[in-house]
């Protein structure tokens, strides 16, 4: 066995591991979300829900372990009805909030802003009620994932410990994730075989933290500066800044991509299911290249799109005086809705680019990288569990919070 | 193997060798059972002699997998007991074997229906936002109390202040004077139910707005880029005509509704979202060109009462947005734009047959009144 155990905590080298393998192709992959985004422009956005059913299915159901690949149930009609229920929760909570913000604002101006916090609980009790749907919708070897747990209870730890990152500048962070994923892994559960969560966040902090004094480096830099400066003007200063942060600005998808690869090998590395453990190796720099991709088809989707607006105004309104274009295009129907075509051609093409590089092929470099060690501590777990509604996910994706 | 997967489900006698490819889950543990399967008129799934479970072929169906493996369940199993094969031939087999295979199978749902549904679904919200919530608008509008108003309308003053940084001009007696006669003539001119509430913020920005609860409020920014009381008129007479067509409040209700809605379409409520974004701005334009357009029919109706021209009010809307049709895209501008406005205050503008709003020494107090009294 070449792998090393990840943590201290760790029990002594076990006896059995098998690798987990991802066996999803990828053509395969790009075609579903092509064909996926173009159904979520004919249709207004409600094939989304369809979509995420058809895309976790790929991933689930080629990601085997000891030869098995779990089986995704959901479904999309499930999801659909629990985001129809979720609007139906959201909707008299907006009106609520709305009066309450009144009040609070007769009584002094911009009062009501701590009611955000309010929203803040809501997206984090939907991140775990969307983390239960999924799970009870995994099936391996026949019996389901499940979990319990409140998600309040969550939602109030949640609050506390980002509020203690950010008042740390984000070096709490490591050990904010290690509590919240103690308490979901603690309630988690495969069969009869609980869940649990060994990662430490000092591990997390030990590993990423020189990744994170360059996260905060431009505004450790601007506080320097201004205490040497004494608040005088320099130019030399400023300079230094601007420079600083431009660099900062190309340096962000290997600070990001760096951050996600071990915050991903640190996850992994930490889950436990009664006895059996999982172990990543994924090197730190596993996800640099699928960041810049991105980045790279962005841009070319984007410059494409430049060119197809010169070329629909050049065919609609035709070329000349620029002025004089400019002006015409305003009233230029043709152009106009050619223009909106092509907004919704770079929409579905992004999306297409952002699944393909940061969905799938993220979740297989991730899943490529672990080994399952006393899988045999599963081969005979009893069936228990019930179903958990979609209801989470209809609010996550209301409030716009992703998380898992 | 030297039996073939054929010969295996014909052979309904005797079992096949244990290095089946075929491999259950009864549903109840994870335990992996390697069975031989043996197929009649039901299909009996064994494992070294012992019958683990016998399926009836017309309840046999095909469960989510990878490509590789065919994986089945049977409606009168435990719903999570699993069936997998890895032998292509005797896939095939099952497959043929097995009609109803494919019957509502897991996950495979019909596109074209729920193409269908979304359009219909689009067609009504679409149908609710052009008809429906202006209607409710209208409609719900004069529901509201008056006090509720009054509240967001406070709510709002507080907000507005600190934004701008502005106080009330109160200093100026003769000036405060002149602001409340012009007020009070428009007032009983536009037949206003109640007194309107009204005053002057000391801001360089040229603007004036009624707020909700009906209290009008005039920039000192606007009075600086005035040349004579009918420019202020017209102003105030269009802010007093929000404030009787309750536009503040009926806008609330439609841009409420037109979010809840479009966030329903493109399931995001908070609205953030490019898409979102635009399509709420399009649409919400559009409804409050509307009400600026009859805004500003109630001021020239005001205006024409009070025996005044309704020019002058465009003139000074002109001198402060210049010509609006080469810089903005008229369907995203939420006020008419401005050369249309001018013209139409122009093409209904008559001569002057009532007597001037303001006296000279009137007016000039007014232009002061954020000035402290020399």
């Amino acid at each position: 066995m070449s792998s090393v155990p990840f943590h201290a905590a760790s029990p002594p080298l076990p006896a059995s591991s098998v690798k987990v393998e991802f066996s999803g192709d990828r053509g395969e992959f790009f075609r579903l979300v092509r064909n996926g985004a173009a159904l979520e422009l004919v249709t207004f956005g409600f094939y989304r829900f369809w979509l995420a059913t058809d895309i976790r299915r790929h991933l689930w159901s080629h990601t085997s372990v000891d030869g098995d690949a779990p089986e995704y149930t959901g479904r999309g009609r499930e999801l659909l009805i629990g985001f129809l229920f979720a609007m139906a929760i959201l909707a008299p909570i907006y009106i609520a909030y709305f009066v309450i913000t009144i009040e609070a604002e007769r009584a002094k101006a911009f009062a009501s802003v701590p009611l955000f916090l309010f929203f803040y609980l809501f997206g984090q009790f939907a991140i775990y009620r969307a983390r239960r749907y999924r799970l009870t919708r995994t099936v391996w070897r026949g019996v389901r994932f499940w979990m319990d747990g409140s998600g309040w209870a969550y939602a109030v730890r949640a609050a506390g410990w980002t509020l203690l990152a950010v008042i740390t500048l984000g070096a709490a962070l490591p050990w904010r994730e290690a509590a919240l994923e103690r308490y979901k892994m603690r309630h988690c559960h495969y069969g009869d075989l609980a869940g649990s969560f060994v990662g430490r966040g000092s591990e997390f902090f030990r590993r990423g933290w020189k990744l994170w004094l360059l996260a905060i480096s431009p505004f450790i830099l601007g506080l320097l500066l201004g205490v040497v400066t004494r608040g005088h003007k320099a130019p030399l200063a400023a300079g230094i800044f601007v420079l600083a942060t431009v660099i900062w600005i190309f340096a962000l998808p290997f600070i990001y991509g760096g951050f996600k690869a071990i915050e991903w090998r640190w996850w992994i590395s930490g889950i436990r299911f009664g006895e059996v453990s999982f172990e990543s190796d994924l090197p730190k720099g596993a996800l640099y290249g699928l960041y810049w991709k991105v980045i790279g088809w962005y841009v070319l989707i984007l410059l494409a799109f430049g060119a197809y607006l010169i070329v629909s105004v050049g065919v609609f309104v035709g070329f000349g005086n620029l002025a004089h274009v400019a002006a015409r295009t305003q009233g230029s129907i043709g152009a106009t809705i050619a223009t909106v075509i092509g907004y919704l051609g770079i929409i579905i093409a992004m999306n297409v680019a952002m699944r393909t590089y940061l969905l799938r092929d993220v979740w297989a470099r991730a899943a490529s990288s672990t080994t399952v060690y006393r899988l045999e501590a599963a081969s005979n777990v009893a069936a228990k569990g019930d179903l958990a509604d979609a209801l989470g996910e209809g609010l996550a994706g209301s409030l716009d919070v992703v998380g898992f | 193997m030297d039996i073939t997967p054929e010969n295996n489900l014909e052979n309904s006698s005797a079992p096949a060798p244990s290095d089946s490819s075929s491999i259950f889950y009864d549903g109840m543990s994870s335990r992996r059972h390697h069975v031989q399967l043996t197929l009649s008129d039901r299909l009996e799934i064994s494992e070294n002699g012992t019958t683990l479970a016998s399926w009836p072929i017309a309840g046999i169906r095909r469960a989510e997998g990878a490509n590789s493996l065919l994986r089945l369940s049977c409606v009168s199993a435990p719903p999570l007991a699993r069936l997998e094969l890895r032998d292509a031939g005797l896939s095939a087999i099952l497959i043929s074997r097995c009609p109803q295979l494919n019957n509502r199978a897991a996950g495979r749902h019909g596109v074209a229906a729920i193409v269908g549904w979304s359009l219909a679904a689009t067609v009504s919200i679409a149908a609710v936002i052009w008809f429906g919530l202006p209607y409710a608008a209208d409609r719900l509008a004069p529901l509201v109390p008056n006090a509720l108003e009054r509240r967001i309308g406070d709510a709002a003053e507080g907000q507005i202040k600190i934004v701008f940084g502005a106080k009330t001009c109160s200093g100026n007696l003769a000036g405060r004077a002149a602001f409340f006669k012009l007020m009070r003539k428009l007032s009983t001119a536009a037949g206003m139910e109640a007194p309107v509430r009204a005053d002057v913020l000391d801001t360089v920005v040229p603007n004036a707005f009624a707020l909700p609860g009906g209290k009008v409020y005039l920039f000192s920014g606007l009075l600086a880029k005035a040349n004579d009381p009918d420019e202020i008129a017209g102003v105030l007479a269009h802010e007093l005509g929000h404030v009787r067509h309750r536009d503040n409040t009926r806008n609330m209700i439609y841009s409420g509704g037109t979010s809840f809605l479009i966030g329903l379409l493109f399931g995001d409520v908070t609205g953030s979202g490019a898409l979102v974004y635009a399509s709420r701005s399009l649409i919400n334009a559009s409804y409050s060109r509307d009400a600026e357009q009859k805004a500003d029919d109630f001021s020239i109706s005001v205006m024409h009462r009070l025996g005044r021209p309704t020019r002058p009010m465009g003139d000074l809307i002109f001198r402060i947005t210049g010509n609006q049709a080469d810089k903005t895209l008229s369907i995203l501008a939420n006020h008419p734009l401005t050369e249309d406005r001018l013209k139409h205050l122009t093409d209904e503008d008559r001569p002057a047959s009532g007597p001037p709003l303001l006296s000279d020494a009137e007016w000039t107090a007014l232009k002061s009144i954020c000035k402290a009294p020399s």
